[in-house]
């Protein structure tokens, strides 16, 4: 799942991006709105953390843009003002959620998670397939009751079959949305991890479809 | 201060009574002085005719009251009387003297004498006595003398006309002074009602409509109703500025307080710290918003847009999914607050209702008979104890921490509604069993031109 975030101020950016990594998520970060609504609208994100305050162009402007532009991505906006105003703009404007300033980071957290969960049309944080249990809200990822240890690749990959279960998913698609915008993309290496996970949870979860891409079938 | 109008009608009053009095004074004793000298000359044609009459007939005095014989001597006490004093002491005097006498003075002289004395029956008369010669050394004493009465009777119907007439000119003068205060001070009173209509409004008063005296005023007001509008902007900018400038540093320490938790370190302390400066923090900003409001102009907020907006944002919330939110409110409301504070209220509230109910929060919006807009927000959530109800409008009162919130949504808008002069009452929703809240606003008068 891959996460853009829009904030100006170098040291909150960086501590959003360091808990939203911790969880699985790939992170790039934007510090104005030109660059914000550029990233928008060139990479396929799953969800944009936009901070209402930007330089150069307002995050306001911002959404507006990338909702004229027919991007649907989900937008979680964060203001710093106390005025229901602002947020009410944003929401009319077309953001999913808000968070005013100062958070918490586990609430940041919860609603990135819910916002994805969201677009994949699941209401509870878990999904299950068989006999393996993937936990969004930890990450943890049970075969059988038993707690199987992944990289964070690993979860990456997994966590976005499972998001998009019962849709096949290309190598391209995976690897857009599990590697940074400036990362060293290769294709080949989602093919390891996919054999990896089949190692660890089970042939069965995974399937390939030849030359096309990947499927978690049917998910509970 | 006295007002200009009590300042003017009694200017004008003084002013009335002082010219009133000396115009009385002045009129009343000119025509006093012309209706004596009338009084007077009369007295000396009767005087003359007299005199004529004697010289006649010095040779048979008894033939004189033939030869004075104007009716008014016939009548005895008629007032108008005449006395011819032979040099050898006889008497010969008009009917209307009816045998009194008129006293004679002692000193003799060719000139008329004219002396005031009390009459026969006793009333004051004026008389014009003369010695005049009738033959060689012969000398008469011819006297005509006339009653004061009916010259006071004249100066009492004089004085009565001259005050009825001036009566009638002060009646007449305080109409229109009156009717000119009014009309002096319409423009002042147009003033007035332009300010207080204004005041919100981003065009100044139009300065061409005023007379040219009041025009440096108007001028002046457009002034000041300008810099206060820019201290309003400026002391919310900076409020929002300051709040924008302390709450990304705030978030930046809450998280590395919460990575140092993750860690093992107690914090604890150090997070509750910062709960507490955030939660003060956003009184104190919501505290200087609602102090910047000025509940006593004309803005006015159309429920249509504003709760317009307002559904649907909550209805796009993510996190409200699951839970409906519907507003049912008559069109065409006005509601006396400004835009963005009305959302303020409202913005925490839904949020309240929306955060605790299970599924559903209500909205209805109606204006009542007397001039007020009342709004009731119900949801179906655990609603609040009666006993705590109290507790809940004040600040940083969180009666249930299960879920994330500063408390302060429902003291923030309380504040704000009572600065407006509305207000807002806690309640058990009958039908939905939570939360109701009821508030009671102005309404707005007019439609802001912004």
């Amino acid at each position: 799942m891959r996460i853009l975030i829009a904030e100006d101020e170098p040291v909150l950016a960086s501590q959003l991006k360091k808990t939203l990594m911790s969880e699985g998520l790939t992170v790039d970060v934007a510090v104005d709105g030109a660059e914000a609504q550029y990233l928008g609208e060139t990479e396929p994100y799953d969800v944009i953390i936009l901070d209402l305050g930007l330089p150069i162009r307002d995050g306001l402007t911002v959404l507006k843009n990338l909702r004229s532009g027919g991007n649907d991505t989900s937008i979680l906006i964060l203001t710093a003002r106390n005025d229901w105003t602002d947020r009410v703009d944003g929401l009319d404007a077309g953001a999913d959620d808000y968070l005013t300033k100062p958070f918490h980071m586990a609430e940041l957290s919860a609603r990135v998670r819910a916002l994805i969960r969201r677009k994949a049309g699941k209401a509870t944080p878990v999904f299950s397939k068989d006999n393996v249990t993937f936990d969004t809200r930890t990450n943890q990822v049970m075969v059988d009751g038993v707690s199987m240890n992944l990289t964070s690749q690993e979860i990456a990959v997994l966590s976005y079959l499972f998001h998009n279960s019962g849709r096949l998913v290309s190598r391209n698609e995976l690897s857009d949305h599990i590697y940074q915008h400036e990362g060293d993309r290769d294709s080949n290496t989602i093919a390891v991890f996919v054999n990896r996970l089949r190692k660890k949870l089970g042939s069965d979860l995974i399937e390939t479809v030849r030359g096309r891409g990947y499927v978690i079938k049917a998910t509970v | 201060m006295t007002s200009l109008r009590a300042r003017a009608v009694t200017g004008g009053i003084l002013w009335a009574v002082a010219i009133i009095v000396l115009g009385l004074t002045g009129v009343s004793s000119y025509l006093a002085s012309q209706t004596q000298a009338r009084f007077v000359e009369v007295l000396e044609t009767r005087h003359a005719q007299a005199v004529v009459a004697v010289t006649n007939n010095s040779d048979a005095p008894d033939d004189l009251v033939l030869a004075i014989g104007d009716l008014v001597y016939q009548v005895p006490f008629s007032g108008q009387y005449w006395q011819v004093e032979t040099d050898t002491g006889a008497l010969i005097s008009s009917p209307s003297l009816d045998g009194e006498r008129l006293p004679r003075p002692l000193r003799r002289s060719e000139e008329p004498l004219r002396s005031e004395f009390d009459g026969p029956n006793g009333e004051a008369v004026f008389a014009i006595g003369q010695w005049v010669p009738v033959r060689d050394d012969v000398m008469w004493y011819v006297q005509v003398a006339s009653s004061l009465r009916s010259f006071e009777e004249d100066q009492v119907v004089l004085r009565n006309t001259l005050l009825t007439a001036f009566a009638f000119v002060s009646f007449i003068g305080v109409l229109g002074g009156l009717t000119q205060v009014a009309v002096v001070l319409q423009p002042l009173n147009k003033l007035r009602k332009d300010v207080s209509g204004r005041w919100e409004q981003e065009d100044g008063l139009e300065v061409q409509s005023y007379p040219i005296e009041v025009a440096p005023l108007v001028n002046d007001i457009n002034t000041l109703m300008e810099r206060n509008r820019d201290i309003m902007r400026r002391s919310r900018r900076q409020a929002a500025d300051l709040a924008h400038a302390i709450k990304t540093p705030s978030a930046i320490m809450r998280n590395e307080l919460d990575n140092l938790m993750m860690q093992g370190a107690d914090m604890q302390e150090a997070v509750d710290a910062l709960d507490r400066l955030d939660a003060q923090l956003k009184r104190s900003f919501a505290r200087m918003r609602a102090d910047g409001t000025d509940a006593t102009v004309g803005v006015a907020t159309e429920l249509d847009t504003a709760l317009g907006r307002m559904e649907r944002a909550f209805n796009a919330l993510a996190r409200n999914e699951g839970k409906s939110f519907t507003a049912d409110y008559e069109e065409g409301l006005l509601v006396r607050m400004d835009q963005s504070d009305f959302e303020e209220v409202m913005g925490n509230l839904l949020d309240n209702a929306l955060k605790w109910a299970e599924t559903q929060v209500r909205l209805e919006a109606n204006e009542t008979a007397d001039g007020k807009i009342i709004i009731t927000i119900t949801d179906d959530g655990p609603g609040i104890p009666q006993d705590e109800i109290a507790k809940a409008t004040q600040s940083g009162q969180r009666l249930d921490t299960s879920k994330p919130g500063t408390g302060l949504g429902l003291a923030i808008a309380h504040d704000l509604i009572h600065a407006y002069g509305g207000k807002i009452l806690l309640s058990k929703d009958a039908e939905l069993g939570g939360l109701a809240v009821h508030m009671r606003l102005p309404v707005g008068s007019a439609k802001r031109r912004d």
